[in-house]
């Protein structure tokens, strides 16, 4: 729980300052987000239990401005994380005796789904510190002991510890999406690491310069209550980076 | 958002749903407010949406026919196959953008659409009249207007309200698009309806009745 403290104890965006000390103790999270989220399994990978904001959850109706966290990402498994999750859960060889970074790990679904596959050494990343709480209850959750949690922002780093490195949902923001395009290349050409990208076809992805050297391994058509949460998505697909392909 | 114009919102995700589009731009054209529209309709499952920057007075005087122009250069310029829109604005109620925009693109156009089906290349369209429904199929690239009963627009939940902040939106002015935004109609003179009188809140319908019996209605 050490970093988790320290990230915390670092300014985070003004929006949980306000009451810093008390309102992002680890505790106070977990609480917090027990009280607000609930158990959920209809999502594609329903052997994982996930605590997640729902219709049936206050927050769920009222304005964005109430939530008193920086934007609840992790509160929501996203249409890619499901899909890589259910990669990984049926087709564990991607995954067996290999190390998996999950980078953006939100609810930390991915991570559980890599983990139960077989990989050897999972670590789940996510700069926000809520995440690592919500990440901790979902590992309880699925009676997993804590997987490392890296809260730090490692986009740019060297990579050499990674087989594979999973990206649930990742290519949501423009800016993001350019760092990581030129890191996730830089990883592939000095370590031949594996990068699997989860994505529903949002606009960023498919008009992104790096969908040429992407091959589609699998794709899945998205259950109900996820088309609720993404209007205008229909189906999730897990991607192969692979440059030099184009 | 204009009821009519969320309808056409609404009416373009089903169609996205149903994987016949592929894609959403929500356009907007006037003062910075329009952004808020924008993010409602990103918000309800639009992919991304283009802020045509109009200053708060020119907006005064922007008419049906300078945003048809606007979206006639839009629609050009991002090679849409399917313009959708209200019916008509419920502050101005004119009823002319689709039919202007229709006309400057030469596209053929469907208004009041009660239903819209796309068949291939084609679009049938119900359209609400005063006899009743008529049914005609356009060739797409094709003006859609929205009539109330097409669809019920859907709300947007806390999970697509987030999504949406992370999608874009561009900003052009109509010069940018070649756009000559003064107006040509001069506006005599407004006048504002009779003041309504405060209501009354009933609890039930015996107190409705009650009531009505009351101040001799009934
Ligand atoms: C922009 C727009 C344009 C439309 N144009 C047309 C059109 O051209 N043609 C057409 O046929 N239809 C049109 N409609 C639809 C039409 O207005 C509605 O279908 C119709 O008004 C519904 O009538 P209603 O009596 O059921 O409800 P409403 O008209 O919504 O009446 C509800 C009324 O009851 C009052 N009320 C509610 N609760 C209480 C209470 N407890 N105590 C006292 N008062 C109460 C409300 O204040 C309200 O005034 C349009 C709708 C919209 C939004
Ligand atoms: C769209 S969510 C996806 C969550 C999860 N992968 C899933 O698919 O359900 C993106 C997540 O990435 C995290 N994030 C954003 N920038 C990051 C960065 N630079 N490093 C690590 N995580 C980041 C956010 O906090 C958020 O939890």
């Amino acid at each position: 729980m050490l970093p988790l403290l320290r990230s915390l104890l670092r300014a985070h965006g003004g929006r949980v300052l306000y009451s810093a000390a008390r309102h992002s103790s680890a505790t106070y999270l977990q609480s917090f987000i027990l009280h607000n989220t609930e158990v959920v399994t209809d999502h594609l990978t329903p052997e994982i239990r996930l605590l997640l904001l729902t219709p049936r959850c206050k927050y769920w109706h009222l304005r964005p401005e109430h939530w008193p966290y920086g934007d609840p990402y992790w509160a929501i498994y996203w249409p890619g994380g499901q899909a890589l999750g259910r990669y990984f859960l049926d087709n564990p060889d991607v995954v067996r005796c290999r190390r998996i970074m999950d980078l953006g790990s939100g609810c930390g679904a991915v991570s559980i789904a890599a983990k139960m596959g077989g990989a050897s050494y999972v670590v789940a990343n996510d700069i926000d510190p809520v995440a690592a709480a919500a990440f901790a209850l979902n590992c309880q959750l699925n009676g997993m002991d804590d997987l490392p949690f890296d809260p730090e922002n490692i986009i740019g780093d060297d990579a050499g510890l990674w087989d594979v490195i999973a990206l649930g949902d990742m290519f949501y923001d423009e800016q993001l999406a350019d760092s990581l395009h030129r890191w996730l290349r830089r990883c592939m050409e000095q370590h031949g690491t594996t990068v699997l990208i989860g994505d529903p076809g949002r606009g960023h992805f498919l008009g992104h310069p790096i969908q040429k050297q992407l091959q589609k391994v699998a794709e899945y058509s998205l259950p109900e209550s996820t088309k609720q949460e993404n209007y205008g998505l229909t189906t999730s697909a897990v991607w192969r980076y692979q440059p030099g392909c184009s | 958002m204009n009821p009519f114009c969320e309808i056409a919102v609404e009416e373009a995700v089903r169609l996205k749903e149903k994987k016949i589009v592929s894609e959403i731009i929500a356009v907007s054209c006037g003062p910075q407010q329009c952004q808020e529209t924008i993010r409602t309709a990103l918000a309800m499952g639009a992919d991304r949406g283009i802020h045509v920057d109009v200053s708060a007075k020119d907006a005064e005087t922007l008419g049906p026919f300078q945003v048809s122009k606007v979206l006639a250069a839009l629609a050009k310029k991002e090679n849409v196959n399917l313009v959708l829109l209200g019916k008509q604005a419920i502050d101005d109620d004119c009823n002319q953008t689709g039919q202007m925009t229709a006309a400057l693109l030469d596209w053929p156009q469907a208004t009041f659409a009660s239903e819209v089906k796309v068949e291939g290349e084609k679009l049938i369209v119900i359209r609400e009249v005063d006899g009743g429904l008529e049914t005609i199929s356009v060739k797409l690239p094709a003006v859609v207007t929205a009539d109330l009963r097409l669809n019920e627009p859907r709300y947007a939940t806390l999970p697509n309200i987030m999504k949406a902040k992370k999608k874009k939106v561009d900003q052009v002015k109509p010069s940018d698009l070649g756009v000559d935004i003064t107006s040509r109609v001069h506006i005599l003179s407004v006048e504002d309806p009779p003041q309504r009188q405060a209501g009354v809140k009933v609890e039930t319908v015996e107190d409705l009745v009650s009531k009505l019996k009351e101040s001799g209605r009934i």
